[in-house]
């Protein structure tokens, strides 16, 4: 009949790791002693099955299950039950002493066994895979509970699968430049589209230069994919790209992958040097330079500009516009968590441009003063729409209920082929913890006893069903753009796609 | 005073007024309210009006009632003092206007109950004193205007004047010829409804087209008069009076107390499971509401933290909970945060509104004030809030008390703005900004009328369409205009 309890026994803690199913061996095995234990475990078991019996007919399943993770001495089988109830592939041996209704256990383990026929008399044995033991509670070696996530499930798709890198945590293989860079990107230290593309690209300029072609291969075959495309990745790594970086990165892979492989190394170098010199010079420079000589004529002799955040082109427009000699007033609105216009404040308010600077909460009583808005852009969308700092489509709300015009400055560089209907799709999210304000701390867990202890925001990861959403950019309908001043003119937000063709899709 | 200082020294606030309130005198209750309000250390709708209806409450238990149009004068001119101390509370106001409506209304059944079998047409007409119109028009905008369409009888204000001396309500109406329309049509209702048709039939009046000429009509002298009252009743009658608006406006106090809990109580019939609801600032109305619905419906509840006014009280609110009772005039009964009930709470930088409206089914607002027109002055940040929810479709309701509901028609909204502390946007430590910029930081924001769906009352659900009726329940319209010393 059953097999060794010895053997059963001995392997007990060890419940899932024996490999060979235990046969049972007869009973006759068994020492007077076990068999006094065996019985009396028969009787535990026998009240608890009385006891259970009125409950679920899973209960008594459930209660074998765990039972038998502890010592096992149950009647012959029961303990090969026991060792075996954890290999689903078992055979079914013994049958079970009293039928048991097929009600699925709670562990699928049991789904194999066969619970049938009532040939012996019913002692308290409900199944095979049960050991007599009482039903004791087992204490809960299950895994722990998965720590609830604390992304916002509708942008779950935008939360970053790794963290960001740190100093420790860097791959060995970027160069310094790249990784400084990486970091000042994390900490916004350089935060805008324009300068991100910039930096990157002067970045590569100096990764460029201590590269070296290995030998066996050529540079154009060899540095995209070896070198650039580290570098690429450590820098979404630490803060997602923009559009205008990405089209910055496949201008740099173009000139990369087309250089003759006959050319020699230094020269091939200083060409992509100077081609990286004639795109930030072409696209991003002297565009700056024509967009705000164009934009300064809108700002018209005692206007009042509204603008949101901090857009380097606007501020480009606005300091030339007073230099000009245009009288002109400036209301700077700001959010949090990155209070981007305090720059722009502080930096107008130098020039001695009158500035006013409200909250976005202000937005309402702004508006009514204001004459023109100016907005930057992170990216504009093929459907027209205005991709920029989260609170921008705020803003343009309010400026076209207020009619007040909106004006939007933005390089052929930063033009995408891509759309977008809502800013839920396309978006970046920052660290949470971005938003906790700075004088709060997290209660620590000493001095629990002293009643209540009153919570602030900075616990916000204890506290289950609460989660913090950090949004970088939202997406702002066309309906509420007037106009889109590029180096390639005046445009309406229609004409985005026309002039991404034209510009961008050489590239 | 040691007992109108917290023991700390610290800001004094409605607490410290309401225990002082048991000690000193009346005038210098006043006065402390006075300079509570101007310091804004009394801050929101709630706790003024709580803070009036108490004063209020001293003030008419310490008069002595004799004649009602004195007592209604105290009221006012207190009234009138209190209003100046803070324009923009407009809760102030509603509770002075409110407490003089029951102070009328009362007079007006003490003194219908012997002529309540006499209920004729011609008794109706005659009861009220008038003075000449005066030019104010500012009682003729309000909406109080609008609702009682009533006919008048006119005939019987100048023929039958002394048969119903004896009746005299005690009502003056100061302004013009439609209010004093409807004043006449008070008397003989007790419930004293204005605007029901049932007048329409007691009244067929043929004179009603033939305006009042100003100054032929001899003022009543109200002391005789009420003097006359006086004789036919007992003296029992004017400490009937009394007690009887003490106990009114004790009702009203007491209203005050459980409006949050009765708004609270529909919340179920506005919630459904699954819902992602938006909502602004560390109003307790909605965070009542929201919970009342969260222990029996699963949804999600987006808060924006209202930067730079309130982002402190919302985080803590999303956290904790209920505002601990520290005699700010909060309700006893706290409330568990809603995460603690299974919502889902998420929390978002006001800027990110705008991105998220999309995906929200329902926007949830609680005003500072709500305007005769259905407008609201609510914190800064919501009329963002329900532009973005009009450009998505999205329905905007108002948890909002009676209290809040203010007859007063706003010509000028940039009047009732109040504006905040500019420190909370820089600090004033940044020397650099501080001379070179100019910071506003406004408190309120107007949202119009158009852009609210709903409002959720104590008295229920209403279109914005509908407040006016509201209004001239609870105000009379000689009430609007408190401030002209009449």
């Amino acid at each position: 009949m059953a097999d060794t309890p010895n053997g059963a026994n001995g392997n007990v803690p060890e419940k899932k790791a024996e490999p060979a199913p235990a046969k049972s061996v007869g009973d006759d095995g068994l020492t007077p002693a076990e068999k006094k234990k065996r019985a009396k475990e028969e009787k535990q078991a026998r009240r608890a099955a009385e006891k259970a019996g009125a409950g679920t007919s899973t209960a008594p399943v459930t209660n074998g299950v765990e039972a038998s993770n502890g010592a096992v001495q149950p009647v012959g089988e029961s303990s090969s039950q026991a060792a075996q109830q954890q290999q689903p592939a078992q055979v079914p041996r013994a049958q079970p002493r009293r039928p048991v209704e097929q009600a699925a256990a709670p562990t699928s383990t049991q789904h194999g066994r066969n619970p049938s026929t009532a040939t012996q008399p019913p002692p308290p044995r409900r199944r095979n895979s049960q050991s007599v033991l009482p039903a004791v509670p087992k204490p809960a070696s299950k895994p722990p509970k998965p720590k609830e996530s604390k992304d916002v499930p509708l942008f779950s798709h935008l939360y970053a699968a790794q963290p960001r890198p740190t100093l420790l945590t860097t791959p060995k293989d970027i160069h310094p430049a790249i990784q400084a860079l990486g970091f000042q990107y994390s900490t916004y230290a350089i935060c805008g589209s324009t300068a991100r593309t910039a930096a990157m690209l002067l970045a590569f300029k100096a990764a460029i230069a201590d590269y070296t072609t290995p030998t066996g291969t050529s540079l154009a075959r060899h540095m995209t994919t070896h070198f650039l495309s580290p570098q690429i990745e450590f820098l979404k790594a630490c803060r997602p790209i923009s559009e205008s970086m990405g089209n910055g990165i496949r201008f740099l892979k173009k000139a990369v992958v087309e250089i003759d492989p006959s050319v020699d190394e230094g020269e091939a170098k200083a060409y992509l040097r100077d081609s990286i010199d004639m795109f930030l010079r072409e696209r991003i420079v002297v565009t700056d330079r024509a967009i705000a000589t164009a934009a300064v004529k809108q700002i018209k002799q005692n206007a009042v500009v509204l603008t949101y955040a901090k857009s380097s082109l606007v501020e480009k427009t606005l300091v030339e516009a007073h230099e000009a000699g245009t009288q002109f007033k400036v209301i700077c609105v700001d959010s949090r968590p990155l209070y981007e216009g305090r720059n722009l404040a502080r930096t107008l308010g130098r020039r001695g441009i009158e500035v006013e600077y409200t909250p976005l909460s202000g937005i309402a009583h702004a508006m009514k003063d204001a004459t023109l808005v100016l907005l930057g852009a992170r990216s504009m969308l093929s459907n027209g729409r205005l991709v920029s700092r989260v609170g921008t489509a705020s803003i343009a709300l309010h400026a076209s209920h207020a009619d007040v015009p909106v004006i939007v400055l933005c390089e052929s560089v930063k033009f995408t082929g891509k759309v977008a209907l809502d800013s839920v799709v396309l978006n970046e999210i920052a660290p949470p913890e971005e938003l906790l304000l700075p004088d709060t701390t997290p209660t620590t867990t000493e001095g629990e006893g002293e009643g209540e202890k009153v919570k602030t925001l900075a616990d916000w990861r204890d506290i289950p069903g609460l989660q913090i959403l950090n949004l970088m950019y939202d997406v702002t309908p066309a309906e509420y753009i007037r106009m889109v001043i590029c180096e390639y003119g005046s445009l309406p937000p229609s004409s985005v796609p026309v002039v991404h063709r034209l510009a961008n899709e050489g590239v | 005073m040691p007992s109108a200082m917290n023991s700390f020294g610290a800001t004094p606030n409605l607490a410290t007024f309401l225990k002082a309130s048991k000690n000193n005198s009346i005038e210098s209750g006043i006065e402390l309210l006075v300079s509570l309000l101007q310091r804004r250390q009394v801050r929101n709708s709630r706790q003024s009006a709580l803070a009036t209806a108490h004063l209020l409450l001293r003030v008419i238990g310490q008069e002595r009632v004799r004649d009602v149009q004195v007592l209604i004068k105290r009221v006012r001119s207190v009234g009138r003092r209190l209003i100046s101390a803070q324009p923009r509370e407009m809760a102030v106001g509603n509770i002075v206007r409110r407490v003089l409506g029951i102070i009328r209304e009362v007079a007006e059944e003490a003194s219908a109950e012997p002529e309540s079998e006499v209920a004729s047409p011609s008794s109706g007409g005659m009861r009220e004193l008038h003075r000449p119109a005066l030019n104010s028009t500012i009682s003729s905008f309000s909406p109080l205007h609008q609702s009682s369409a009533l006919p008048a009888s006119f005939h019987s204000r100048f023929g039958s004047g002394d048969s119903s001396n004896d009746s005299t309500p005690l009502i003056q109406s100061f302004s013009d010829l439609s209010l004093v329309e409807q004043q006449q049509q008070r008397p003989a209702l007790a419930a004293a409804h204005a605007g029901s048709l049932f007048g329409l039939f007691q009244q067929p009046g043929s004179a009603r087209n033939t305006p009042p000429v100003t100054g032929t009509s001899t003022p009543i002298p109200s002391t005789p008069t009420k003097g006359k009252v006086a004789l036919n009743t007992s003296t029992s009658e004017t400490i009937d009076l009394k007690s009887e608006i003490l106990s009114s406006i004790r009702e009203l106090l007491d209203e005050l107390d459980v409006v949050d809990s009765q708004i609270a109580e529909s919340a179920l019939d506005h919630i459904h499971s699954g819902e992602v609801i938006l909502t602004n600032t560390s109003s307790q109305t909605v965070q009542r509401f929201l919970t009342a619905a969260a222990r029996k419906r699963k949804f999600t509840v987006v808060v924006a933290e209202t930067w730079p006014n309130d982002h402190q009280a919302t985080h803590s609110t999303i956290v904790n909970g209920s505002r601990p009772n520290d005699g700010t005039g909060e309700p006893d009964e706290p409330f568990k945060p809603l995460t603690a009930l299974g919502t889902t709470v998420i929390m978002i930088p006001d800027s990110a509104v705008f991105a998220l409206m999309s995906r929200i089914n329902k926007v949830i607002l609680a005003p500072h004030t709500v305007l005769a027109d259905g407008s609201l002055l609510a914190a800064s940040g919501s009329s963002t809030i329900a532009l973005a929810a009009r450009a998505h479709r999205v329905p905007v309701v108002v948890l909002s008390g009676i209290y809040k509901l203010s007859p007063v028609y706003p010509f000028d909204t940039a009047e009732l703005i109040e504006w905040g502390d500019p420190s909370k946007v820089i600090d004033y430590a940044d020397g650099e900004l501080v001379d070179s910029l100019t910071v506003s930081n406004p408190i309120f924001d107007h949202v119009g009328a158009d852009l609210i769906d709903l409002y959720i009352t104590n008295l229920g659900g209403h279109a914005p369409s509908y407040l006016y009726r509201i209004v001239a329940d609870h105000y009379r319209p000689e009430d609007v205009d408190l401030m002209s010393k009449a």
